[in-house]
């Protein structure tokens, strides 16, 4: 069995845990995210017709802190950093955020998710933002928990990277 | 002169055409002159040139030199234990993470020992004092298993469960991710993988949160009757799901499991990021962590012991209860056994540790205690006793003295009723003998012989049977026997005679009968009077020899009742003769005094 584990981090309510609440196998209460810190749910996804089993960390956000749980990430094989379309700020802090996890835990995998796509007239990122991500060789999608756009394809991205990282 | 070092430190030799004539007189010179000093720099050149090599030989000769100096002394060890020392401390001082996982696995079972011998003394007195206390719960146990028919084990499995080792995750310490997990069979975790990610992240949360010591993590946290015990590996965690109160042999087992793991799969866990393929052997360790245990020992020890020392000596006092009331019957059943015997009166009995002493009187004829209660089967290992001899009148034993007085034997049938005493059947002629001898015994004053044959001692009886066997023969017609048959007559009177000195010896009384016949010829009253006076004839050789006439009684049959023969004439010549009959009898009464 191949697992991998990743953590979602982003501000507060970007829409982590929505974005995955749809889509992921869940036992653990949202409420643990403001208790523990962290919730941790299952995505299975197929990698070229080998399973392999995502845990995904989904991390309390913060606001107007760039520091993530070193604990939590330790051991990370990938990152899917969810950023409000609609909040700029929740981009604004996204790389300072991305870069403090990086030093902790090496340079993994990482999926930008444009998250609340479907607020089209609240939208407040640029395809410029999408190319600065881009340009820093990160994946970046858009994606929307309501309407379930570009969530399968972020997982399945982040999956196939980080058996590309590790060789398997 | 060549300028190149001499190679030798020998004088050069001058060559064949004696060309170097010169040269070879300066190289003597030279040796003669710094001949000594030219050898050592040969000698240190030589040491400069052979360092390089000197070098690699070292490096492959190293080991086995020290193995070679390390058995001679000790020195090897003293010579490298500063530099041994100084490197430990540098390696530990900048990386103690990796010493302490070199030497997790043998650090863990070293501690542990020490402490599990200190304290396995104090658990065996604690376990001791609550196994050997009697127990309330299995009472009442044994209360519910009765009154609600459920089997006694059950009952105590239902509520003795000390513990169940249910799950086991074996959790990789730095992701969190799942390596393997093991569960109790009929136990489902279809979320190990989010458990043990979550166990992790408490983990991590509980650190974060008080900020314990280096390497200090959650241990056990209980919900319910539910603990999670998790042991923390360099590598590894290892996370027990526990119901139940689980002793301290199952974290042993715990830690013994984690440092196998740790040692046995050391790359596999090192490499570890994500794929479980090269840890799926480690699931059989796993495994073997799980267990059931049910408290019956324990219980059943409480239980047990109350009825291992109460049901043996019930029954000790049973068996020992009912041995004493056997022993008790079976002494009274002898004593009445004693006491309704004939010529024993039984004065004192009483039963001892080793056996019984019985006192009392006994009559000489009668049966020995011993033989009573043998015939009884009733006789004791061992009984003690003194029996005064004493008189009984018990008409048993003054049968049986009689009995014995007159050596009579046991087929002579005597009763007696009063004091008299009745003899029937066959009477040997010797106890006619010691009747009279010894007269009459106690208990006995009369004596009557009824219907009863004296039997004579076999030397009597072949004289009576040769006497009764001869005739003596008479010619036709003659009332007196010629010469032969008168000797034969006279030499029957003489065994007579003796016959009836030796019964009357014993107070027998013989009866002689002669009796006369003769041949048919002639009228039976002549017949009739020769008979008469051929038994006169006889009887009168008889009385001249000395038999007595009171018991003699003639009986001239004459042709009457004939003696047969095979032919007629030998018939005639038999039936003109005289025979004899003899009869033994006693007296039919004895009396006291008389």
């Amino acid at each position: 069995m191949l697992q991998k584990k990743i953590c979602m981090v982003g501000m507060f309510a970007t829409g982590k845990t929505c974005l995955v609440q749809r889509y992921v196998h869940s036992i653990f209460s949202p409420r643990y995210l403001s208790t523990v810190g962290v919730k941790i749910d299952r995505k299975e996804v197929n990698v070229r017709g080998e399973p392999v089993t995502l845990l995904l960390w989904d991390l309390e956000g913060r606001d107007g802190n760039h520091d993530v749980n070193p604990s939590y990430v330790r051991g990370a094989h990938g990152l899917i950093f969810v950023v409000d379309g609609t909040r700029r700020d929740t981009f604004d802090q996204a790389f300072d955020i991305r870069e403090s996890i990086t030093s902790q835990v090496g340079e993994i995998p990482c999926a930008f998710a444009f998250n609340k796509a479907d607020l089209t007239d609240e939208w407040q990122l640029t395809q410029a933002d999408e190319d600065a991500v881009s340009a820093r060789g990160l994946h970046v999608l858009r994606t929307s928990a309501k309407s379930g756009t570009g969530v399968e394809e972020t997982f399945q991205w982040l999956a196939d990277a980080t058996l590309q990282k590790t060789g398997a | 002169m060549a300028d190149e070092p001499a190679t030798t430190s020998e004088p050069p030799k001058q060559d064949k055409a004696g060309r170097n004539g010169g040269g070879a007189e300066f190289a003597a010179l030279r040796h003669l002159l710094v001949g000594p000093e030219q050898s050592r720099l040969e000698e240190l050149a030589t040491e400069l040139r052979d360092r390089h090599v000197s070098a690699a030989d070292l490096a492959e000769h190293l080991p086995e030199a020290i193995v070679l100096r390390g058995k001679r002394d000790r020195q090897i060890g003293r010579a490298l234990a500063p530099t041994v020392e100084t490197a430990l401390r540098e390696s530990i001082r900048r990386n103690p993470r990796e010493i302490a996982t070199a030497i997790f696995p043998i650090l863990g079972p070293a501690i542990r020992k020490a402490i599990a011998e200190t304290m396995a003394a104090l658990v065996r007195s604690i376990n001791s004092a609550v196994e050997h206390s009697l127990s309330a719960r299995g009472i009442k146990w044994r209360i519910e298993s009765w009154r609600t028919g459920v089997p006694y084990p059950q009952v105590v499995i239902k509520h003795a469960l000390v513990y169940r080792v249910e799950q086991a995750f074996l959790i990789h310490a730095e992701t969190g991710l799942l390596i393997a997990h093991a569960t109790a069979p009929g136990l489902k975790s279809p979320d190990a993988d989010l458990i043990s990610g979550m166990l992790t992240a408490i983990q991590d949360f509980v650190r974060d949160s008080f900020r314990p010591g280096e390497g200090a993590t959650l241990r056990t946290f209980s919900v319910g009757d539910h603990t999670v015990q998790v042991e923390a590996g360099p590598m590894a965690l290892l996370a027990l799901i526990i119901r139940g109160q689980a002793p301290e042999e199952v974290l042993r087992k715990q830690q013994d499991t984690l440092e196998t793991i740790h040692l046995q799969f050391a790359a596999p866990l090192a490499e570890f990021s994500g794929d479980t393929a090269p840890l799926q052997t480690v699931h059989p360790l796993l495994e073997e962590c799980l267990e059931t245990v049910v408290d019956t020992d324990a219980q059943g020890r409480g239980e047990y012991l109350w009825m291992r020392w109460v049901i043996p000596l019930a029954i000790a006092a049973g068996a020992l209860l009912v041995v004493l009331i056997r022993a008790n019957t079976r002494f009274d059943r002898a004593v009445a056994a004693l006491e309704n015997e004939p010529g024993l009166v039984v004065m004192n009995a009483r039963r001892g540790w080793l056996g019984w002493v019985i006192t009392g009187l006994r009559d000489p004829a009668a049966r020995e205690p011993q033989v009573v209660l043998a015939g009884a089967g009733l006789l004791p290992r061992a009984l003690k006793g003194r029996w005064e001899p004493y008189m009984s009148l018990d008409s048993g034993v003054v049968v049986t003295r009689a009995r014995q007085q007159w050596a009579l034997p046991a087929t002579t049938p005597l009763s007696l009723r009063s004091d008299t005493l009745t003899v029937s059947g066959d009477l040997p002629l010797s106890s006619l003998g010691m009747m009279r001898q010894r007269g009459l015994p106690p208990g006995v004053s009369d004596v009557i012989v009824s219907d009863s044959r004296v039997i004579l001692p076999p030397h009597l009886d072949s004289i009576r049977l040769a006497i009764v066997d001869e005739r003596v023969l008479f010619a036709p017609g003659a009332a007196e026997a010629n010469l032969g048959e008168r000797a034969r007559a006279r030499a029957v009177a003489i065994q007579v005679k003796l016959l009836a000195d030796s019964v009357g010896a014993h107070a027998g009384e013989l009866t002689l009968t002669i009796i006369g016949r003769t041949d048919p010829t002639g009228t039976m009253e002549a017949n009739q009077a020769l008979a008469q006076w051929r038994v006169d004839h006889v009887t009168a050789i008889f009385a001249a020899l000395g038999v007595r006439p009171d018991f003699v009684r003639g009986e001239p049959l004459a042709t009457s009742r004939p003696l047969s023969a095979a032919d007629s004439a030998m018939q005639a010549r038999i039936n003109r003769s005289v025979s004899f009959d003899i009869d033994v009898s006693t007296r039919s009464r004895m009396t006291r005094g008389r």
